[in-house]
């Protein structure tokens, strides 16, 4: 990992914990319900959906276009009980090494990319596309996790949510006195926020609305990618989501589109200020599969 | 001139659905917190709630998600999805059992459970546990000569109460304010049969520039550019007539509960602003309409 920035964090004092969880199996409502999902104009589908080892899509490729409703790439693991499941989503940060503790491919090593939020609560782990192929639901999976109490020294209005201080320090960065900007993608209009709204924004994620198809290629979001950093406008990420002028969350794409309402790809917040504080410029190529150097 | 409304009232089926007074509860731990993490305990969801009701405001208690008049649910979780999906707004419900039994009164919201107005009298009379029997009516409700108009949750009673009037084959209905899109928040995750959308207050200087700090429970409320008929999201074109169906809120990303009445192309549906469009005086819950 490259470091890009020196600001300066409190990284020493952050203590390292294990968090692990098994690899998730996919699931689906049981009978007499139908398996199908409504699209936004009440088409019913039935697409892969999070969950799972997914063999083809990962950080880096495309998050719209798949024939899928919010998929996680790579590998998505998480715990039976709630708690412990609350214990992983939260304390696994973006950017913490993760490894395969049983099964065939025991010992390989990957990273956390992102997290899935109300209704999912996985955490999202890169693994090279070879050691998908030996891994197996139930597998279990441990994460060094690192990150939470994370702070910028110079910068405390900016709250850190769940960034590894490897990935921070990899970020490419603008700061002045009281104000710090960091490099993303893409921003994204307040009205296009949509599920995760409300909901906790210690873990979990906040999705990008797409029923608007004709906005969001006037916008150019369509054309984002799994692992691009992306920032909300006017939305405060503090205690949970929500409106704000002003307020600015930045997260990384930890998800798939999908065609439900309200939905779209799901954003990991990795940070966020309320007045201010925190800004963003563009860099197209802020993508996590570069700044984690993560292996295909 | 106006064109005449064309109800199906009369392929509506009537069914009784039943709850409980339910109790208040408390996460453990207790406290929420405020946008900039202060934690606070209050009141708000749950229970029989003597002075917080339809027709009052929806901003500045010192509760959480005030649930006006009497929140019952089902205990059997079956049974409870059908109180949900098949209870409408303006549907008359009856307590079947204790002091109260016999009492009348009219739902007024559908929150993580049904809310029911009853007179102040006979909420002296009722107790948790007590069980309250609606008269369910409105699924399926259409307007024959607009089958791209969606009503949710919409009774006969509150359809006829509306106020809707048509222009050049546009339908329009009183609203008491609109909102602006941006600000509608969680809720997003569901499906939009069920419970509310909580528009997000967070930004108190706007909730005060746009006067929406002055909305009243059982307030009609119109929203432009939502799509709302399976799910809630942002789709210009397209517009919502909601109901304020609880109060505001301290969390971020909540405030007070936006339940979808009616969603159409807005080439069809419209609304406009009418300060009196408020179910506690159009469905005559507090004096005659």
């Amino acid at each position: 990992m490259t470091r890009r920035n020196d600001l300066a964090t409190n990284e020493v004092d952050l203590v390292s914990v294990s968090v692990a969880g098994t690899v998730a199996h996919p699931g689906f409502p049981g009978l007499p319900a139908e398996p199908y999902r409504l699209a936004a104009d009440g088409t019913p589908f039935l697409l892969p959906t999070y969950g799972g080892i997914v063999y083809n899509v990962s950080v880096g490729d495309r998050a719209f276009g798949w024939a899928a409703d919010c998929i996680h790439p790579g590998v998505s693991i998480h715990q039976a009980d709630d708690n412990q499941n609350r214990g992983l989503n939260v304390f696994a940060c973006v950017g913490n090494r993760a490894k395969v503790m049983s099964g065939s491919a025991a010992g390989a090593t990957g990273v956390v990319t992102g997290k899935s939020g109300r209704f999912s609560e996985q955490v999202i782990v890169h693994f090279p596309r070879e050691v998908r192929t030996r891994m197996a639901v139930d597998d279990q999976v441990l994460v060094r996790s690192e990150g939470v109490g994370l702070s910028l020294v110079g910068h405390p209005e900016v709250a850190l949510k769940g960034i590894a201080p490897g990935l921070l320090a990899a970020l490419t960065v603008k700061e002045e006195e009281g104000h710090v900007a960091f490099g993303v993608v893409a921003q994204v209009p307040a009205h296009l926020a949509g599920a995760g709204l409300g909901l906790t924004s210690q873990g979990g994620s906040l999705h990008i609305q797409s029923t608007d198809r004709t906005l969001l290629a006037e916008l150019g979001l369509d054309r984002l990618r799994l692992g691009d950093l992306v920032a909300f406008e006017d939305t405060d990420s503090r205690y949970n989501h929500g409106h704000l002028r002003g307020a600015r969350a930045i997260g990384v794409v930890a998800s798939t589109d999908g065609p439900r309402a309200g939905y779209g790809p799901g954003v990991a917040i990795l940070m966020t200020a309320p007045a201010g504080q925190l800004g963003s410029f563009d860099a197209p190529d802020a993508n996590l599969f570069e700044l984690l150097k993560l292996e295909d | 001139m106006s064109e005449e409304l064309r109800w199906n009232f009369d392929d509506l089926v009537q069914m009784a659905v039943t709850g409980r007074v339910s109790q208040p509860t408390i996460r453990r731990g207790g406290y929420t917190p405020w946008p900039d993490g202060t934690g606070v305990m209050l009141p708000g969801m749950s229970g029989i709630v003597y002075n917080a009701r339809v027709g009052d405001r929806a901003f500045g208690w010192a509760g959480d998600h005030v649930e006006p008049g009497v929140s019952i649910a089902n205990a059997d979780e079956r049974a409870d999805y059908a109180l949900h999906y098949l209870t409408c707004i303006g549907n008359e419900a009856e307590v079947t059992t204790g002091l109260a039994r016999g009492a009348r009164g009219i739902v007024t919201g559908e929150h993580a459970r049904l809310l029911v107005d009853f007179p102040p009298e006979t909420l002296e009379e009722m107790t948790i546990g007590d069980t309250v029997q609606i008269e369910s009516c409105g699924r399926g409700l259409r307007l024959e000569n607009h089958p791209d108009i969606e009503f949710k949750k919409t009774s006969p009673a509150l359809a006829r109460a509306l106020g809707l009037s048509v222009t050049d084959g546009r339908v329009s209905c009183p609203v008491a304010m609109e909102l602006p899109a941006r600000i509608m928040g969680s809720g997003a995750e569901l499906n939009s049969e069920f419970v509310d959308q909580d528009l997000m207050s967070g930004d108190r200087a706007l909730m005060a520039d746009l006067g929406i700090d002055q909305m009243r429970l059982g307030d009609l409320i119109g929203i432009r550019d939502v799509d709302h008929r399976f799910g809630r999201s942002y789709r210009k074109g397209w517009t919502a007539v909601c109901l304020c169906i609880h109060g505001d809120s301290v969390m971020t990303g909540h405030g007070p509960g936006i339940l979808t009445l009616i969603t159409g192309p807005s080439d069809q549906l419209d609304f406009h602003i009418d300060p009196t469009a408020n179910i506690a005086e159009t469905l005559g819950i507090r004096g005659k309409p």
